[in-house]
């Protein structure tokens, strides 16, 4: 092909195809195999003697698996499979050296096996999303490395010029992994840090990770399809600009949580930065706002669109209990309660991960030039979601709050807290068993695909005996 | 597929508004982080690595510091002991060979009373004399005798409570009361007028 | 390209100011803390835990117990009480005294002004000043937590959810091993309606050969094990109690003041 040559949106979706089948499969397993874990650690409420006998079912390591498993097997490679989809349709250019990404994307996948195993066989370092042992963070960071170098690469070689909001928010998003990444992996297990020093360092990878990142990619492909999908432009480039600036700013050292045992300016420079995430917040409420509504508004009817929406509201909720939590009035309440669970839940479920759904089921149809084999379990699947998620963040929050209140309250004995928690951990467990069937019903559609795409494949190079393949590999 | 793939522009790419940022949301920035810095000149103790909530500055967490009773007396004695004995007998108390002896586990130190113990630097004391199994012959002066009646009380006290000696609390009037039974130029004890004398 | 190169430049710039604020100062300040004195004392802290303890921490780690237990106790407030300690020579204007005025939690400035007071006529007092706050109150603590408590561990283990209590200062809070031990083979065999879940995987159920061991658990008949069994403790298990018990935070230090509960007395 030659440069000068413009490519057709066809060729530079297919051009996607191959990695994007192997980032966003392996993310949907990934992604069962996370809820299942939550379920799992969930059951510990409702009958606790049940796994005393066996190790790799004890609640803490099942929950940590299952956080782990839904950031790092889905929330990550799916994320970036959207980022390099958005990179070469904004930039006109189909994504070159097709192997690279697919080998990384199985590298990736491959290390989050090792790290969930790991978990489980009592190998976690102890340290707060950290989890994964050495040898399968080695593995991580050279699949991020490879994955993030390739998007790059089709970021710089963009044939059209100028930028859009979403570009800065996927390359800020590409820097910030590896450096986070290598600099917490360093000093707390290559050369550990001392004391509570460890802490400091790991509450800066969480925040940075757990919320700059996440809104970073979730942003970015919000402010492409929210656009995309109400025919509007987006409103407008210089206040995506400013909420980038204040989110990178404010949300990059609001990671240190009000009670921690390190000398108060820490924590108090914290909040100070959580209390400031407001200014991004309302920016980006009205981005959402002047794009989708007004003028001759596109309704949703179930699909990628409604998810992408859902996900924008559910960022601007999940930031205002950020901030929340952050103030010192509440945070005395909710600090060491299910309050900040909820919160995370909803972030990297209700918002990232509904709007990478949302995104994948407009994508892999493109990419694979096949529609999904189960269309109308796409707006069931978008039910359970919506419906698991809001049961767990709600029954988590109401939840914390009251485990809080009991908590602050001397008079009251401790175990008046957990048991009065005991009925709303009840309740989120139905929230994650509608979480679990969400994500079946997507990972069924999309490995259906996957696996209707291997038989054409096959039937193709059957059909063709030793003819050329065409412009796609085969290796998946 | 969904249906969003027949709305009219999904072909296309997304464009973006080029509209300026109203002023409203500069305002909004400068009024937290106007009330933001409030907060932290207040709760920070401005990078002290000692200020931990719920302390808010340097100032606070001195003035909650103990300084009266049993652990007031502690302080003050170390204070005292370390500028006016420690040079012979150690900050550690395990005493400095050639100089003086050590007070951790002396037997002159972790008496029942403190009678013997008070006499010595109120009155001085030389010859040859056994401390820990260990013998000595040096002279010491009456270095008690510049010192206060409740800082000589301090410093025995924190003698006597201190790396590991676990012997009791010594007051002002009972140092009052020795001094006072010593008189002006009191003779030098020595290792037998010493156990001479009530514990 | 040039563009591609302002993002990156303005992105490592907010990075490094995030890095240097909350990895690089915390590091220069608190990196090379070393021992502390306890107020008012010649000892030292922390002390290193002992060897069985450290391993003990492994099994913590290993077993996510961080997931439901924290070990940072919080402090809201610290109020001074004014005690008399002898009445001296005028007792009853002491005491008239005494009853005018208001004595424990007080804030610095009035438990000075009155234990000048009760000075002046004659009364010999003693400030004694205290941690306030739910945590406290438990006794989950005396004072809060400070850096120099992990100053030897690794990883800290400061957890950031309270299923189960704090373990700030488990070691003097429940300081028989044996309890402990019985906790962690049937947590519900001690405290009802706990929803920790049992270790019973840190213990070994054997025949009782011809002397039974002395490190059997003396469990209720609810949960013991079948007749001409034992428990008992794997290592894990035992290092696990090592390092409960060496939970210890109950010294004061600079930067957490308090008066000892129980002072230097003859």
């Amino acid at each position: 092909m030659t440069v000068n040559e413009s490519p057709s949106t066809t060729n530079i979706d297919a051009s996607c195809r191959v990695p994007l089948l192997a980032l966003f499969s392996g993310a949907a397993l990934w992604l069962v195999v996370s809820s299942a874990l939550a379920v799992l650690a969930s059951l510990s409420f409702h009958m606790p003697g049940k796994f005393g006998d066996i190790p790799f079912l004890t609640y803490g390591r099942v929950q940590p698996a299952a956080d782990d498993a839904l950031l790092y097997g889905f929330c990550i490679p799916a994320g970036l499979g959207v980022l390099l989809w958005i990179f070469a349709r904004l930039g006109q250019v189909p994504l070159r050296g097709g192997i690279v990404p697919v080998v990384a994307a199985h590298l990736w996948h491959l290390g989050v096996l090792a790290g969930v195993v790991g978990i489980l066989a009592g190998e976690s370092t102890g340290f707060t999303w950290l989890e994964f042992p050495r040898g399968a963070a080695a593995l991580l960071f050279v699949a991020y490395l490879l994955l993030a170098l390739w998007a790059f690469m089709n970021f710089t070689g963009r044939r059209a010029g100028g930028l859009f909001p979403s570009h800065w928010f996927f390359v800020a998003a590409l820097f910030v992994f590896p450096w986070i990444y290598s600099v917490a992996q360093l000093l707390l297990i290559g050369a550990p840090v001392r004391g509570v020093v460890q802490s400091a360092v790991a509450w800066w990878y969480g925040g940075n990770l757990v919320f700059l990142w996440t809104s970073l990619i979730g942003l970015g492909a919000a402010f492409y399809f929210l656009p995309k999908f109400s025919g509007r432009p987006l409103h407008s480039y210089f206040y995506a600009l400013f909420a980038f600036w204040t989110l990178l700013l404010f949300g990059s050292l609001s990671g240190i949580p009000a009670g921690a045992p390190l000398p108060a300016w820490m924590p108090a420079l914290s909040a100070l930065n959580s209390l400031l995430l407001i200014v991004p917040i309302l920016a980006i409420a009205v981005i959402g706002w002047k794009t989708v509504m007004g003028g001759a508004v596109q309704t949703c009817k179930g699909g990628s669109y409604c998810m992408i929406k859902f996900g924008f509201v559910a960022f601007l909720l999940s930031a205002l209990l950020l901030v929340a939590g952050a103030c010192p009035q509440v945070s005395r309440i909710t600090q060491f309660t299910w309050f900040s669970a909820a919160q995370t839940q909803l972030h990297l479920y209700g918002f990232l991960c509904i709007t990478l759904f949302g995104a994948i089921y407009y994508i892999l149809p493109r990419a694979v030039g096949r529609d999904f084999a189960f269309p109308r379990l796409i707006r069931l699947q978008h039910w359970c979601s919506m419906l698991g998620i809001f049961l767990l963040v709600v029954s988590l929050a109401a939840g914390g709050l009251l485990q809080g209140i009991k908590l602050h309250d001397a008079g009251a004995a401790f175990d008046d807290s957990t048991r009065a928690m005991l009925p709303f951990l009840r309740t989120s467990t139905m929230g994650l068993l509608l979480m679990l069937l969400a994500n079946l019903l997507f990972a069924l559609n999309l490995l259906t695909l996957l696996f209707l795409w291997h038989l054409s494949v096959i039937k193709t190079v059957v059909g063709a005996a030793l003819a050329p393949l065409g412009k796609t590999g085969v290796k998946a | 597929m969904s249906d969003e793939n027949s709305s009219p522009k999904s072909g296309t790419e997304p464009t973006a508004a080029r509209s300026h940022l109203p002023m409203w949301t500069l305002v909004v920035l400068l009024t937290l982080l106007y009330l933001g810095g409030i907060y932290f000149d207040h709760h920070s103790g401005w990078f002290d690595r000692q200020v931990y909530a719920p302390f808010d500055n340097a100032a606070q967490l001195d003035a909650y510091q103990p300084k009266s009773g049993a652990a007031a007396a502690l302080a003050a004695g170390k204070k005292s002991y370390e500028s006016v004995c420690g040079t012979c007998h150690g900050n550690d108390g395990i005493g400095k060979a050639g100089q003086a002896p050590q007070l951790a586990g002396s037997e002159y130190v972790i008496t029942r009373g403190f009678n013997r113990l008070a006499h010595i630097p109120l009155a001085g004391i030389n010859g040859p004399i056994k401390v820990a199994g260990k013998d000595w012959n040096m002279a010491m002066a009456a270095m008690g005798m510049a010192l206060s009646d409740a800082d000589l009380a301090n410093v025995l006290t924190y003698i006597r409570g201190s790396w590991g000696n676990k012997a009791g609390e010594v007051t002002a009037e009972d140092i009052k009361a020795i001094r006072a039974s010593l008189g002006a130029r009191p003779q030098a004890m020595t290792a037998e007028t010493l156990q001479a004398l009530p514990e | 390209m040039k563009n591609g190169f302002v993002i990156f430049l303005s992105v490592a710039t907010v990075l490094l100011l995030s890095w240097g604020a909350l990895v690089l100062a915390p590091q220069m300040q608190l990196g090379g803390a070393r021992q502390v004195p306890v107020l008012n004392s010649t000892d030292v802290y922390p002390l290193a835990r002992p060897g069985t303890a450290a391993q003990g921490l492994q099994v913590y780690r290993a077993n996510g117990c961080a997931a439901c237990h924290t070990e940072q106790v919080q402090q809201d407030g610290v109020a001074c009480d004014v005690v008399l300690l002898a009445a001296g020579k005028n007792p009853s204007a002491v005491s008239n005294l005494l009853a005018t005025l208001k004595l424990t939690g007080l804030d610095e400035g009035s438990a000075l002004s009155a234990s000048d007071r009760i000075a002046a006529a004659g009364g010999k007092v003693e400030t004694r000043i205290r941690a306030t706050g739910s945590d406290i109150a438990r006794g989950w603590g005396l004072r809060h937590s400070v850096a120099e408590d992990f100053l030897y561990d690794y990883p800290v283990a400061l957890g950031s959810l309270r299923v189960g209590p704090d373990l700030a200062d488990v070691g003097r809070r429940l300081p028989d091993p044996n309890w402990q031990l019985q906790h962690l083979y049937a947590p519900r065999s001690l405290v009802k309606g706990s929803v920790m879940p049992p270790f019973r995987y840190l213990f070994e159920t054997r025949k009782i050969g011809a002397v039974p061991s002395p490190d059997a658990l003396n469990l209720p008949a609810e949960f013991a094990p079948a007749v001409g069994y034992e428990v008992v403790p794997k290592p894990e298990a035992q290092q696990l109690v090592a390092y409960l018990m060496s939970l210890h935070t109950d010294v004061p230090l600079y930067n957490a003041p308090f008066t000892p509960p129980a002072p230097l007395k003859p």
